[in-house]
């Protein structure tokens, strides 16, 4: 921070300076006035308003040259930087983008309302703004590259992260300065190789950009926005600005390999443990005792519970960390829904729960992504079994709602909700109702389905006549035909999605 | 039963369990197997293209499921293979690689939610 203290105590003393000269010529006029030209009190007043009026306009000419629309890119900087620094949760990832792109074309204007009228042809244009406060001081890294790549300018900030003088930098080459990996094939040189050709001024930026700085320095990692501007008349084409995100997105890369990690330590002992029970339910057929088979059929059950819930912590790291991915697809919902349904019946099937499931003839084709349904039903499934009660129905019903959309209600009658805990049901780890106290769960269940069927462009809602009295959770889903269309599944026919995997229906076979 | 007779896999696994498991499933639908733990020497046997399905684990040693897909699919000069690559696994990718995976695997399974029948009836599905 202390390169926006610096910034912000130099702009305090030009304003300072200002104010202390319009001051002296206000003071000045009213001395010269009366005592040297000795002007009569209203020929005085006249002139002294003047002088007051010119000085003011000055003033405010001065003021917004030289910092409102600089202020403007302070405020934007701090605005981005915030994240990294006092921990507030970033602008969503559009408007984060957006913003860069602008403070980058802001930042370019400051360059060129500061620096670039009071350069002489033969003088060297980096030598002012080595002297611009400003440029050189503003809290993130800023380059300027000429028509060649070479670096014409770098300020403070850009010396401090990359360990180098600003001056040693001038003259290189950028791509010799700043060793950047860029995440996908779309790099800075090749944006900049189109817009050489194509366009006259280009903004784009990048995130996850990683900058691997000399040995002593660890890698960062950051956003870049880069500004192009063909017709400059002062040749200055490209301008760099790198957005600091190191701690950030390395915290958030560890928290997705750590959760990647554990679920794939718990998947390998679950993928042993439900293919050996599937062998010995299929050679011991018929050779154990009514009670051993029933056995079996609750370690299958629970095996299968497990596997569920360690794709809900899978599936929750995802959301929370924004990257909850759906390819919603052309679905007969009918024949999803009583699939699913099928799968989960074993759980109620060894609890002696009942699932009475009714589908409506008339309905449409649904937009869904059938893996993330299908773990919304279960999950509304696995919670009405769960507080059942002694109660041995569930009902599940499909029908076309009055908004035209496809409506799908999970029933039970076993212990309800109160009214109270209705509010709260949908948070993260919620389970703070004492009839729960002693029924597992984490709480995670209800949370991810919420996500998922926002996702959908679909509500989740529930309804409890009171304790004891049962509770109804219902969730909607667009039919497909009313999906907008920048959500349609673009491509993506020739692959077929299962609940294991996906598989391509074509070959990748060139011969 | 054996309507797979005579079609080979490929599995590229180093969990012995895992192998054992669903090569038994496998065997007893028709196909023929073989299974290989090391990454390079899986490479070398891939390249021979002498089998219909490759079965594809992510973490193995030597060379990583990734490394091998991307050098039987990822380069102008690999390798014109008529095998199926199916990448198994019960690991998570970061989007780069699950953006290869998508664009040069021919199907993908997670382990954990597959039965070693389901995975015979998975594989029925490939053309």
């Amino acid at each position: 921070m202390d390169y926006l203290q610096r910034f912000v105590r130099q702009a305090q003393l030009q304003l300072w300076a200002v104010l202390m000269f319009s001051s002296c010529l206000i003071a000045t006029a009213w001395w010269l006035g009366s005592t040297v030209f000795k002007l009569r009190p209203g020929l005085l007043a006249i002139v002294f308003t003047a002088v007051t009026i010119l000085v003011t306009g000055l003033i405010a000419w001065a003021a917004a040259r030289y910092f409102l629309k600089p202020l403007q890119v302070v405020w934007q900087t701090v605005l981005h930087l915030a994240p990294s620094t006092n921990g507030e949760a970033p602008p969503k990832a559009d408007s984060l983008r957006f913003g860069k792109e602008l403070v980058t074309v802001l930042s370019n204007h400051i360059y060129e309302l500061t620096a670039v009228p009071k350069v002489a042809e033969s003088q060297p244009l980096q030598a002012d703004l080595q002297h611009n406060f400003l440029a050189q001081n503003l809290p993130i890294p800023l380059f300027i590259l000429d028509p060649q790549e070479n670096i014409t300018f770098a300020n403070l900030a850009a010396g401090e992260y990359l360990g180098l003088k600003p001056a040693d930098m001038v003259g290189k080459n950028a791509y010799m300065v700043l060793d950047m990996s860029f995440p996908s094939e779309d790099t800075f040189d090749n944006w900049l190789k189109g817009a050489k050709t194509a366009k006259a001024t280009a903004v784009k930026s990048w995130e996850r950009v990683k900058l691997n700085v000399r040995d002593s320095h660890p890698v960062r990692l950051f956003d870049l926005a880069a500004y192009y501007n063909r017709d400059n008349p002062e040749k200055i084409e490209t301008m760099l600005v790198l957005f600091d995100h190191t701690r950030q997105y390395s915290q958030e890369d560890q928290a997705v390999s750590f959760t990647a990690l554990s679920v794939h330590e718990l998947r390998t002992p679950l993928s042993l443990l439900r293919g050996y029970i599937e062998v010995l339910d299929e050679e011991l057929d018929g050779k154990l005792s009514p009670e051993l088979q029933a056995f079996m059929l609750k370690m299958q059950a629970q095996a299968e519970q497990l596997t569920a819930f360690v794709n809900n912590i899978l599936n929750v790291a995802r959301v929370d960390d924004d990257q909850l991915e759906l390819k919603l697809e052309q679905e007969d919902w009918g024949a999803t829904l009583k699939s699913t349904v099928e799968m989960i019946g074993l759980q109620a099937k060894v609890r002696g729960i009942t699932i009475q499931c009714s589908i409506a003839r008339n309905l449409p084709a649904a937009a869904i992504d059938k893996l993330s349904i299908r773990e919304v039903v279960n999950n509304l499934i696995d919670n009405a079994i769960k507080y059942s009660g002694s109660s041995k129905v569930i009902k599940v019903d499909t029908y076309l709602n009055k908004a035209g959309q496809i409506e799908t209600t999970i029933q039970d009658f076993g212990v309800g909700i109160p009214t109270s805990v209705i509010p709260n049901l949908f948070t993260k780890f919620y389970r703070d109702h004492h009839n729960r106290a002693s029924i597992g769960g984490t709480g995670l269940g209800l949370y991810l389905s919420k996500a998922i069927i926002t996702a959908h462009g679909g509500n989740l809602w529930v309804r409890s006549p009171g304790e004891g009295k049962g509770s109804v959770f219902g969730f909607t889903v667009l039919p497909y035909d009313q999906l907008p269309e920048n959500l349609k599944p673009t491509g993506g026919q020739d692959v077929t999605r299962t609940a294991h995997g996906w598989i391509k229906n074509h070959s990748l076979y060139r011969r | 039963m054996p309507e797979h007779t005579g079609k080979s896999i490929l599995c590229i696994e180093d969990e012995r369990f895992i192998s054992e498991l669903y090569s038994r499933a496998l065997l007893k639908a028709g196909y023929r197997v073989e299974i290989v733990e090391d990454g390079k020497e899986a490479l070398k046997m891939a390249q021979t293209d002498k089998y219909d399905i490759i079965l594809l684990d992510l973490m193995i040693p030597n060379l990583t499921g990734i490394e091998i897909l991307r050098k039987l699919r990822g380069t102008p000069d690999a390798p014109d293979l008529h095998s199926k690559i199916i990448v198994f696994t019960n690991l998570e990718q970061r989007d780069d690689v699950k953006a290869d995976i998508e664009k040069q695997a021919d199907g993908y399974i997670v382990k954990a939610e597959i039965t070693p029948h389901e995975l015979v009836d998975f594989l029925a599905k490939l053309k």
